[in-house]
């Protein structure tokens, strides 16, 4: 039986006008940074209806030209070197946290839990203290060592959920065979987990990828990754706002496609981080 | 069962696996950890360096600091604002976006967007929305005569101004955890609600809602934990200002620490911060401890 009173359909009405109007507020600053984009420098602070026909591609050009694209590949090593680093160590340090018998596990996983929420404010002076003595302020090596402090206790823990729904019968079969520990990670349980490491990898990206606080603090010129590039057009006498516009789309470009093809992997991976 | 020999040796094996994994951690997270607690008992500063002298004077002077008293204030409006509103908007947009299928799949993509958005671009975006010449919110409420006012230049405005940005970019997170969540619950309990006579409202708040308590518990907690550590938001949209008014506690180590100089006062503010975070993620970890044991 289906209500199809008015009052219902002045409820559902409503229900469509306030996901309508939410719909609005997540994409309209979307649709307004593109159009910021575009916009010559002459017309940025009028109303578009009064300068409807005003639009330039003199921004992305100025931001090819500036320092922003070697930025961008500078986040694109780090982020990556970081995650590959954070998987090839935690991944079988996960493997064996999830099937070893063992009675520490609670601590193991409280002290995972706590370094993934501690304030990366704790983690970075100490860093800065030693880097200036060791010189590796502003290299590579010294951004992905401290990215790895965010990745790799985030690989081990989000891992070691998704390995705990690999059932053990398929370990011990697997070590029937005459398998070695390490074979039946490589060829049986690596595969089966595949979601959770697609999920583990995008989102460890992700994590050094989105870093401001870091590289601000460590990085100078050379190794300078792009979200704190982008404060390059941010400065006291004026902002380039069309500049700044352009740097926040390139900056986010790259993660749409990722979460788009990860998207399902991350809420069954999400799901799994939250409800253990 | 395997016999005794065979899983000696498998254990030697599963530990073998295991020091990596230990090795780095040690060395990457919690070396540093150490460090910021050692630095909290000194007097090292940037410029002077350390007169030697050790002791708790860090962690009495913090008590004494009205600006960190404070900084605690303006971290609690930040967390319980923008949890409050990430965990209401994400799970009544989840709740709508559960019922309706077909044509509106794609609005889940939609909604999805921001969340791929990288902090600092979010408070770019929102900086420039905030930004009264700029902003073509201003505008439109410019053609009605009506004349916005400017949220950054005080400092319920700027709080509100940054709970919104990082409402917009986080709600997302709690959406997609909440509808994976709600996708688990199974309709026949709202369809057996509906024959007790009990209208959608009721069953929403009678049925689903303590049904999903568990994961909105958590969902806020993790949010709640990632709002203690508001950064960019606070660097980019309002450097800590008006005056002072938006340096929350994680800013406010930071700004003693690098702007002042003062590394050790800056650690022991870390390690606040530091205690909280272990607070809740040994809650965290006892729940999942008993969820994995049921």
């Amino acid at each position: 039986m289906r209500d199809t009173s008015t009052a219902f359909r002045v409820k559902k009405a409503l229900g469509y006008a306030m996901m309508l109007a939410f719909l609005g507020f997540s994409l309209l600053p979307v649709v307004w940074v593109l159009l910021l984009s575009l916009r010559p420098a002459t017309a940025l602070f009028e109303p578009i209806w009064e300068s409807p026909t005003a639009w330039t591609l003199d921004n992305i050009r100025s931001i090819a030209r500036s320092d922003f694209p070697a930025a961008l590949l500078n986040s694109f090593i780090t982020a990556g070197s970081s995650t590959l680093l954070a998987l090839l160590v935690g991944v079988p340090g996960a493997f064996a946290l999830s099937k070893r018998r063992a009675s520490n596990k609670f601590f193991a996983s409280w002290l995972l839990l706590l370094l993934r929420m501690a304030p990366p404010v704790g983690f970075v002076i100490p860093l800065f203290l030693v880097y200036v003595r060791a010189g590796l302020i502003d290299t590579y090596a010294g951004l992905i060592f401290a990215y790895t402090s965010l990745t790799l206790p985030f690989v081990v823990w989000s891992m070691w959920t998704s390995f705990n729904q690999i059932p053990d019968e398929l370990v011990e079969a697997g070590l029937m065979d005459g398998a070695s520990l390490g074979r039946v990670l490589w060829r049986i349980v690596i595969p089966a987990a595949r979601p959770g490491l697609v999920a583990a990898g995008v989102l460890s990206f992700l994590l050094a990828w989105n870093d401001f606080f870091f590289s601000l603090i460590i990085t100078r010129s050379d190794t300078t990754t792009a979200p704190v590039a982008v404060m390059n057009f941010v400065s006291y006498a004026s902002v380039d706002w069309g500049a700044i516009a352009v740097a926040s789309i390139a900056l986010t470009l790259p993660v749409v496609p990722i979460i788009v093809l990860a998207n399902k992997y991350i809420v069954q991976s999400l799901g799994g981080a939250v409800k253990g | 069962m395997t016999p005794p020999r065979a899983s000696a040796a498998m254990d030697r094996t599963y530990r073998r696996m295991l020091w990596p994994a230990s090795l780095a951690v040690g060395i990457f997270a919690i070396a540093p950890l150490l460090g910021m607690l050692a630095l909290s008992f000194t007097d090292f500063h940037l410029v002077r360096g350390w007169s030697g002298k050790i002791g708790i004077h860090n962690f009495l002077r913090l008590f004494e600091d009205r600006r960190f008293v404070s900084s605690i204030y303006i971290m609690m409006a930040l967390s319980a604002f923008g949890v409050l509103a990430q965990v209401v908007l994400g799970t009544a947009i989840a709740v709508g976006l559960d019922k309706i299928v077909g044509k509106w799949r794609v609005a889940r993509g939609i909604f999805v967007v921001p969340f791929a958005v990288p902090h600092v671009a979010v408070a770019l975006i929102w900086l420039s929305l905030f930004t009264p010449t700029l902003s073509p919110i201003n505008a439109v409420f410019a053609v009605f005569g009506i004349e916005v006012p400017a949220l950054l230049t005080t400092q319920t405005g700027a709080i509100t101004a940054i709970v919104i940005a990082d409402t917009w970019a986080t709600y997302p997170f709690v959406m997609l955890i909440v509808l994976a969540a709600l996708q688990g619950i199974s309709p026949d309990l709202d369809e057996a609600a509906a024959l007790d006579g009990a209208t959608r409202v009721k069953a929403f708040f009678r049925i689903t809602l303590p049904l999903l308590y568990p994961t909105l518990l958590m969902v806020a907690l993790f949010r709640f934990i990632e709002t203690l550590k508001h950064f960019p938001l606070i660097f980019v949209m309002t450097s800590g200002g008006p005056g002072r008014a938006t340096q929350a506690t994680n800013y406010y180590a930071y700004v003693q620490t690098f702007q002042n100089s003062n590394v050790a006062y800056g650690a022991s503010i870390a390690v606040f911060l530091f205690l909280f975070a272990a607070a809740i993620s040994f809650y965290i970890a006892k729940a999942n401890a008993r969820l994995s044991d049921a």
